[in-house]
């Protein structure tokens, strides 16, 4: 059968320090009650979405590191083909945020040039053990340019918005960039970020 | 380890011009895995790992399984996760609550196939 079911595919991947909870945010339900242990034993490679965005339908082929990121292994072979990328740190976890420069620094000598960027401060639900505030993950995003969002996996807060966001920002890139449309998406804007429609954290 | 055999009841109702009738879905969330008429019916004998067990089970229990939704390209799956390679293939989960096997990528003729019993099918 050679139907076409999509428009467009994008190729997506989780990147950050061992334990910000990348795996969450590729499976955000797995906390739950039903849980394969079969599966949990093999892990799992990847993961397929589909999203709808201004009438086109997308494909995300999304992919977590899967621990490679201990060894320091993540090199061109992994970056091969990415079009977006989520950065992700852990909010109790100052290491992992600090840890955020070299990763950005990582992607600008392995991935492709023109690939979307996104930073993820991740576990905002855990309010007494917080060590690095919104306005950080704000101010380093700025300086870099990349747009940013405080998630977390566990309440399911901002997770959808990240995935739509960044692949809204690749399809702006690729959809012939309307003018005066695509900055707003891209850049980060910490008073919109602030809304309180979303206010976990 | 112990082979069961399990098969769908009232299978015809499923099936149209050869394809799932109805959008496929995960059994455990409203993820939804495939949309109508996108995968073929196949009969083919496979034995997937069960999707549960007991606690005081070690082994993970095969069951063979016969009906199945073939899925040409990966791509054409609404939501589905992929494992690890294990055995020589790559199961299938729920790309949500990773609920799975529901069933298995074939690496070499790439090729998907969906176990009927393991998702829900209206």
């Amino acid at each position: 059968m050679a139907k076409k079911t999509y428009d467009l595919l994008f190729k997506l991947l989780l990147i950050g320090d061992s334990g910000v909870g990348k795996t969450s945010i590729l499976f955000r339900f797995s906390d739950d009650a039903f849980t394969s242990t079969f599966i949990s034993t093999i892990g799992i490679d990847f993961k397929i979405k589909t999203v709808e965005l201004r009438g086109k339908k997308i494909k995300l082929q999304i992919w977590d590191t899967a621990g490679q990121e201990r060894f320091h292994t993540i090199t061109t072979s992994y970056y091969r083909g990415a079009m977006g990328i989520m950065l992700v740190y852990d909010v109790t976890d100052e290491r992992s945020f600090e840890n955020i420069v070299k990763w950005l620094r990582n992607i600008d000598e392995h991935a492709n040039e023109d690939v979307e960027k996104m930073i993820l401060g991740n576990k905002c639900d855990i309010d007494g053990k917080r060590a690095v505030n919104k306005d950080r993950g704000e101010a380093i995003a700025r300086e870099y340019g990349v747009p940013f969002l405080e998630t977390s996996a566990k309440a399911n807060t901002n997770i959808d918005k990240a995935f739509n966001d960044l692949a809204t920002a690749i399809l702006d890139k690729y959809a012939g960039k309307e003018p005066g449309d695509a900055p707003d998406r891209v850049m980060v804007d910490p008073r919109r970020g602030d809304t309180s429609r979303r206010s976990c954290c | 380890m112990t082979a069961l055999t399990q098969s769908v009841p009232d299978m015809e109702a499923l099936i149209k011009d050869g394809s799932n009738k109805s959008a496929l879905t995960c059994l455990h969330c409203p993820s939804r895995i495939l949309n109508a008429s996108v995968g073929t019916y196949v009969e083919k004998e496979f034995s997937l790992p069960a999707m549960t067990k007991l606690k005081s089970q070690t082994d993970t229990e095969n069951h063979v399984l016969k009906d199945f939704w073939k899925v040409s390209d990966m791509f054409h799956f609404e939501n589905v996760g992929f494992s690890h390679t294990a055995d020589g293939v790559k199961y299938l989960t729920c790309a949500d609550c990773e609920m799975g096997p529901i069933g298995w990528h074939d690496l070499q003729t790439k090729e998907n196939f969906v176990a009927l019993c393991r998702v829900k099918n209206s």
